[in-house]
């Protein structure tokens, strides 16, 4: 392999490189000027919109089919087009939490340490693009791990505020056995197929046979670290905890991206290494080495009951959203358990439009913990009246997270459901039926707290034009797609069909 | 009984004993020396498996750095006068429970299996040419990755640990 | 010459400990020793069946690793440190402002 080579193959990775070298200017820029905040938020908004740009660019780019000729590093990534889809959410979902950040006054006390910031934000950012395109197990770890560490001090980043703190430390030793459990497992796969790479795994299992036991535990060891990411359930013990204490522009980030890409890691893994074909009707030929199928299936119960149970009695409402951040997870592994290319669909469905209404819900929540200073439900009292704007943003995300017509939270469940009901799994879909309809008691208490509840303060509260105008972009589309829908599911269908 | 075997039995109780009492022993600083045992066996093991780049970078990382950073913390976070650096155990029941039983059908599962493995190879060829070669070719992307990996620590680590300046 | 299983026993045996250290202590400092006892025996089954497999590539990834470990190990430090200043102790049934 020659430097040439090198180059040719950097075509793969052109967003990365922005983003690393975006990652180098803030910190230099930050180093030279270090008084110049809004700045660095200029040239993050700037890095990413670049990024963004080669991205959606290689959505046109023609990818070979089988990527395992691919010589050099690329061997190492999968160019497929889910994976580009999951790299714009991040992208787009970076671009608002830079935007948030503006807006965010608990923040106000760590500006002097702003260029870190937007640092750790841009290590997050290069780590989940290479999580979601890993095709080797050595790829994938590494990049999980520059995802956790980032997450790890954003979480703890107001070092002033206990509650930060903890949610920091908290995170770090669930993020730590998780990758510890991870690694164990990746070493027995290791030692039973003898390579890394996701397609000779695949090719080795067609042609072996490997003892069934040990390949199940392994497999199990190695979900544990994408089922942290994505908080399944068994997993999940850290996200109340963190969500709370974490500023609220990481706890939305956290809840979006660091979802996605552990999404995507999933689907990548699943697809590249346990699925012998794709069946003209959709579905996936799994080989039969390990019960995907059944493990999703539990899990997806399991977490969108606990997720929503636990819901219910949360007063505070950023832990409100971390269960039910938890409950969305489950809707997606159900989603993902179908094992077809409609599951996928819907599932890029359910992800675009999981990150309108949850981005959206967070804003709100942040610029009204500016004015009162809390996330308490019982603070909410009368804000409708006082912010009749704010308030009925907040109304059409949550309505939106429900999954109420017209607001196109409907039309993701709906695909959902859909993509269920045609697999034949109906007691899930009732079983994911039934816990929206818990879902709805929860969500709707916030807006029964803000309307008709009277609160102490009459006062009204006019937001700013900057935070009307995102609420706007975020809420706007919620509607309209809840109405207007086809763009939204032929986008998926192009993205999951080639 | 060869030299081989006989190194291999020493590390292995080395490791072993040591392994055990970094979990059990109630003083910080026992635990963190016991776990400077277990890290030398384990460099040990990797001579004797042929790995020595993989030993002596074994050493100089885990022994020379991160246990080091680990006596710091204890050292930080713990007046020197003060000898009552004890640390007691929580929720034991459930969590052994569970422990045990994955340890059996783990070390079950790991004594039962067949391995492709008919006789043990030759050890590979010379670890530091071999990584270096790799590390220079295929797994360059990695290798840039971790250099983002440690910047990101670096920053992280400052930003947090350093006192909150007015 | 050992046999392979000699050595992913030991390595199962580090893991298990690992494990039960980070269930049970609730010194911040020791889990982080317990997660570190994890992450090496995790490294010595891959040596052990990259030297049995004749495969460097099992060496490569505990290189890996070992540069992941350190990197954790400065930021838990770090984060230590932080919770340290704040609260004055590292138990983690003190650290209990939010509920686990």
């Amino acid at each position: 392999m020659n430097s040439l080579n090198f180059f040719n193959n950097l075509g793969y990775a052109w967003p990365e490189t922005i983003i690393t070298l975006f990652l180098a200017i803030l910190v230099i820029y930050n180093l030279v000027y270090p008084q110049a905040r809004r700045a660095l938020g200029i040239i993050s908004l700037l890095g990413i919109a670049l990024a963004l740009g080669f991205t959606i660019q290689q959505m046109w780019t023609q990818f070979p089919t089988d990527p395992s000729w691919l010589s050099g590093f690329t061997r190492m990534l999968i160019p497929d087009k889910i994976g580009i889809f999951f790299k714009v959410i991040i992208l787009i979902a970076t671009a608002y939490v830079v935007l948030f950040t503006e807006f965010s006054e608990e923040l106000r006390g760590t500006f002097d340490r702003a260029g870190e910031y937007y640092a750790l934000i841009f290590g997050m950012l290069l780590g989940m693009m290479f999580m979601i395109s890993a095709n080797n197990f050595i790829l994938l770890y590494v990049s999980l791990e520059l995802v956790s560490y980032s997450s790890y001090v954003l979480a703890g980043f107001m070092k002033t505020s206990e509650r930060s703190s903890e949610a920091s430390m908290k995170y770090i030793i669930y993020g730590g056995v998780a990758s510890g459990i991870m690694l164990f497992g990746i070493s027995l796969m290791f030692g039973m197929t003898g390579t890394f790479y996701y397609f000779d795994i695949s090719r080795l299992l067609m042609m072996i046979n490997i003892n069934s036991v040990l390949f199940l535990i392994s497999g199990i060891m190695i979900f544990t670290g994408i089922g942290y990411k994505i908080s399944s359930v068994p997993f999940h013990f850290w996200t109340p905890d963190v969500y709370e204490g974490a500023p609220t522009t990481i706890t939305a980030y956290l809840s979006v991206a660091s979802k996605a890409a552990g999404f995507a890691a999933l689907i990548h893994l699943v697809r590249n290494c346990f699925v012998g074909a794709v069946a003209t009707d959709g579905y996936w030929v799994m080989l039969s080495h390990f019960y995907w199928k059944e493990l999703l299936v539990y899990l997806a119960i399991l977490t969108m009951t606990v997720g929503n149970l636990t819901a219910l009695w949360q007063d505070n409402l950023k832990r409100m959203l971390a269960y039910s951040s938890i409950a969305h997870a489950g809707y997606l592994l159900a989603a993902m358990s179908v094992l077809s290319n409609q599951g996928l669909i819907a599932m890029v469905v359910y992800f675009s439009v999981y990150l309108l209404m949850n981005l959206g819900a967070f804003f709100i929540v942040i610029l009204i913990q500016n004015k009162t200073g809390s996330e308490n439900i019982d603070d909410y009292n009368g804000l409708g009246t006082r912010m009749p704007f704010l308030g009925a943003c907040l109304g059409i995300f949550l309505v939106s997270l429900t999954g109420l017509p017209p607001t196109a939270g409907f039309i993701g469940k709906l695909y959902l459901f859909l993509a269920l009901v045609d697999a034949k799994m109906i007691i899930l879909a009732i079983i994911a039926l039934l816990n929206s309809v818990i879902s709805l008691y929860y969500y709707i208490r916030v807006l029964r707290h803000m309307y008709l509840t009277k609160g102490n303060n009459e006062s009204p509260i006019t937001p700013s034009f900057g935070s009307v105008l995102i609420a706007l972009s975020l809420a706007v589309p919620v509607l309209l797609f809840g109405i207007y829908f086809t763009p939204l599911i032929e986008w998926a269908k192009t993205v999951v069909l080639r | 009984m060869d030299l081989y075997l006989i190194l291999f039995y020493f590390f292995a109780i080395i490791t072993l004993v040591s392994a055990f009492f970094v979990v059990t022993t109630r003083n910080v600083i026992y635990a963190a020396f016991n776990l400077m045992l277990t890290l030398f066996g384990v460099a040990g093991f990797y001579v004797l498996l042929g790995a020595d780049f993989i030993a002596i970078v074994q050493l100089i990382v885990y022994v020379g750095g991160i246990l080091i950073l680990l006596i710091f913390g204890v050292m930080l976070t713990n007046k020197i006068t003060d000898t009552d650096i004890k640390s007691g155990f929580l929720n034991r029941v459930p969590g052994l429970l569970i422990v045990g039983t994955f340890a059996g059908i783990l070390i079950g599962t790991l004594l039962k299996s067949t391995w492709r493995i008919a006789a043990p190879l030759p050890p590979p060829v010379a670890g530091l040419v071999g990584i270096g070669n790799l590390l220079m070719t295929e797994y360059t992307l990695i290798f840039e990755i971790l250099g983002a990996v440690l910047l990101i620590a670096l920053i992280g680590a400052a930003s947090i640990a350093r006192k909150q300046s007015n | 010459m050992i046999p392979l299983p000699y050595y992913l026993l030991i390595s199962a045996f580090m893991f298990i400990m690992g494990v039960i250290g980070v269930l049970t202590r609730k010194n911040a400092i020791i889990v982080f020793m317990s997660i570190e006892l994890m992450l090496n025996a995790a490294n010595l089954s891959f040596v052990a069946f990259s030297s049995f497999l004749g495969n460097i590539y099992g060496q490569l990834f505990v290189f890996f690793v070992m540069a992941v470990a350190a990197a954790e190990a400065a930021v838990g430090l770090a984060i230590i440190i932080s919770i340290f200043r704040n609260k004055a102790t590292v138990n983690l049934d003190e650290i209990n402002l939010l509920k686990w």
